[in-house]
Parts: C-alpha cells; structure tokens; sequence
C-alpha cells in the first residue's frame, strides 16, 4: 500500500489566511486523512517590522507553519490537498513540500498548478 | 533640487528624448538642475541569476559594466524622470535589462524617498498594454514613487514637435516632478486606473473564474458588472498582500529567496549527477 506524505511549509505572509488548527481538524474528518500542524517562530519586531535572518540558516529552523498530510487513499489525499489550497492558497516556494515522500510530493506538486490559487 | 531623466530610446533626438528634456525644462523652471542619461550610451550587462548579492551581502558579480554608476545617478537625484518607447506592447529591452539587474535593490522595494514621473512615447493607439508594468517596477525597485504617467501618440522621428498638446504635457509633467519634490508631495496625479495601488489597468482572472488580481501588485479582488459598467472591488484585507509593501516585500526576500541558499546547497550532489548530461549534450 502506498502512503502519501505531504509538509506545507508556509512562510510569514503566504497563507492567505490564518491557519487554525480547528480547521485542520474538520479537513482532517471530512477527508479521512491525518494533519498534523507545527508552527516555528523566530521574528523579532524592528523597526516597525518583524525581522528574521534567514540566510545561511536551515529551511526547518526558520518562521513558517507547517501542515503535514497523510493518507492512504490518493482520492482523499488529493482532495484534502485540493481544499487546502483553495483555503490557504498553495505553499509558494521550490522547497516548500522539504520532507515530503516521494508519492505525496508528486500529487501536491501536481495540484498546485491546478488549484495553488494563482 | 536635482531632477534626472532616464532616457530608454537609443534614438538620438527621437520622441523620446525630446519629450523628455521637455520635461526637463519645466523642472528647471521650477528651479530644478536637471540631466538626463541615455541609458544606451551605457554598458548595462544582463543580470546574472546568482543570487550572490543577496547571499553575499549586497555585492554584484558583474562589475565590468556602468550599472552601479547609473544606479549612482539615481541615488544622487531628488526626482526622476523615466522615458521609453513602446515599440510592441511593453517598454525597450534596454528598461527590462535595468529591471532584472536591481535585484540588488529589491530589499529596498516599498522604501519610498523620491518623486518619479514617466513618459512613454508609441505609435499605434491599444500596442501600449504593459508599459506600465514595467515602469512601476523599474521605479518601485529604485525607491522612488510614480506621480504621473504620460503615454503619448506619435510615429516617426522627432515628430513629436508638431504636437503642441503633448509637448505642453510634457513640460508640466517636467514642473509637476519639481513641485513634487519641493513640497514633498508624492500623491499620484495622473489618470486613477483599475488598481489603486499603482494604477494600471491590467486585470488577470485567477484560474478558480472568480478572483482578479493586479499582476504587479498581487493584490486580489472580484470583478463587479453593473449596467454594463465593469468595476473592481478589492477587499481591504487584501491591501496585505501588496507585494510592493514593505513587510511583504522583506518577506519575500527574507522566506522565499534567502532560504533557498540552504536547498540548493543539500541538492548540491544529486544535482551534479542529474546534470551531467547536460553539461556534455551540444556541448559550447
């Protein structure tokens, strides 16, 4: 049996809106998928902005929220995938599905051209 | 006050030019000192793709060229005038080669200081879509702020002249720079548009059918048809997401472009084994 694997890596400003674990959950039940969500948060306000260094730093190290994504079947896996995306819009960089397996980083790559929200 | 003008016209004496030391003499009257560069007469060299002046502190490979002597210029001004022909759709090459090399600027993007004004001479009314575009950002990624835009019709060489209306347009877009400048006055006095950000008129229907979107803000809205009238309604909220903000501006830089360092450094051997091909197929 194949076990999709997808991480989200959301970075300061790219979730079009906030990601609330609540909703996480109710995605998780109407799909049938496992989320799981961790936020990492190193900002510092300065200047009137909330600052980091990120350069020369570890993806995993740095402010973003991520929601990881499991599942069994590919259908719920997909569609979980498909309305996180039209939720949140989709993850923006080239590293953003870092840790991902192979099957899930295929289908969330696939979707994002599809439904990303751009 | 120091008012500079970019000219990116290759023509010597062309519409381009004229308009713009039109200009330039309505800023003097006002008091201004003016010059004016022709961006052709420089080497600008195409941007490299690097990255290094973000990962290496500001520093910019190429060196062999008159960029940083031109990005000096515009340091040194109080106001900018930029003129640019539109000879298909969109401005010269000479302006897209400038924007790509500001890369090195782009940290400073939303940081505004300056008053800038644009002028762009074409020649077939409705070939002029995405001069706008290309101004904006060149200007948003030099720190300074569009007050006013002219697009102006005319064809052949200089014949610019033989219209009053647009050689008077000029002057006062020329005087409206200086003022702005003195009265630090930077409000956007040319024709409102679609975008109230940066006043384009372009609109990109997202692919759900429903959302628009400002293609050089990023800024989201639906589109409203009423009586035949179609209007743009984007939500406050959406103001956020103006990439030429600031805070978007340094996320952007700071999330999406720093941390790639890291990626492409863990890919390093996987991707020296899957580019060998390349490197030996129709090897240059």
């Amino acid at each position: 049996m194949t076990r999709y694997l997808a991480k989200l890596r959301y970075f300061p400003g790219d979730p079009l809106e906030e990601i609330r674990e609540k909703d996480l959950k109710s995605f998780e039940r109407e799909y049938g998928v496992n989320i799981s969500y961790g936020k990492v948060e190193n900002r510092e306000m300065k200047g009137g902005l909330l600052m980091e260094k990120t350069l020369d730093k570890r993806i995993e190290d740095i402010s973003q929220e991520v929601i990881t994504l499991s599942a069994d079947q590919e259908d719920n896996f997909a569609n979980c995938i498909i309305a996180l995306y039209k939720k949140y819009r989709c993850p923006r960089t080239a590293y953003s599905l870092m840790g991902s397996n192979d099957a899930g980083q295929r289908i969330a790559k696939k979707l994002m051209n599809l439904h990303g929200g751009w | 006050m120091k008012i500079l003008a970019l000219n990116g016209s290759f023509r010597k004496n062309g519409n381009t030019e004229i308009l713009l030391k039109q200009a330039l003499m309505g800023a003097e009257s006002e008091g201004a000192k003016v010059e004016i560069l022709r961006l052709t007469d420089y080497k600008i060299g195409p941007c490299r793709g690097c990255g290094l002046c973000l990962f290496r502190e500001n520093v910019c490979q190429v060196q062999d060229d008159d960029v940083r002597a031109i990005f000096s210029k515009v340091a040194e001004c109080d106001g900018m005038i930029l003129g640019a022909p539109c000879y298909f759709l969109e401005l010269t090459a000479v302006i897209k080669q400038l924007i790509d090399r500001c890369w090195i600027l782009g940290h400073q993007m939303g940081k505004v200081k300056k008053p800038a004004a644009v002028v762009v001479p074409y020649a077939t009314r409705g070939w002029i879509p995405y001069v706008s575009i290309q101004s904006n950002l060149l200007l948003t990624l030099m720190g300074l702020s569009k007050i006013d835009e002219l697009t102006i019709c005319t064809q052949g060489i200089s014949e610019v002249v033989l219209d009053p209306e647009a050689m008077d347009l000029a002057y006062h877009l020329g005087k409206e720079t200086a003022v702005a400048v003195r009265e630090k006055d930077f409000t956007y006095k040319g024709e409102v548009g679609i975008c109230p950000s940066c006043h384009d008129r372009l609109v990109r229907i997202l692919i759900d059918n429903e959302t628009i979107e400002c293609p050089t803000c990023g800024v989201r809205g639906n589109l409203i048809i009423r009586n035949g009238k179609i209007t743009v309604k984007f939500e406050e909220k959406a103001w956020a997401d103006n990439r030429f903000r600031p805070d978007v501006t340094y996320n952007h830089f700071t999330y999406h472009i720093a941390p790639s360092k890291d990626y492409f450094l863990r890919t390093k051997e996987e991707r020296k084994i899957k580019t060998q091909k390349y490197r030996e197929y129709l090897k240059t």
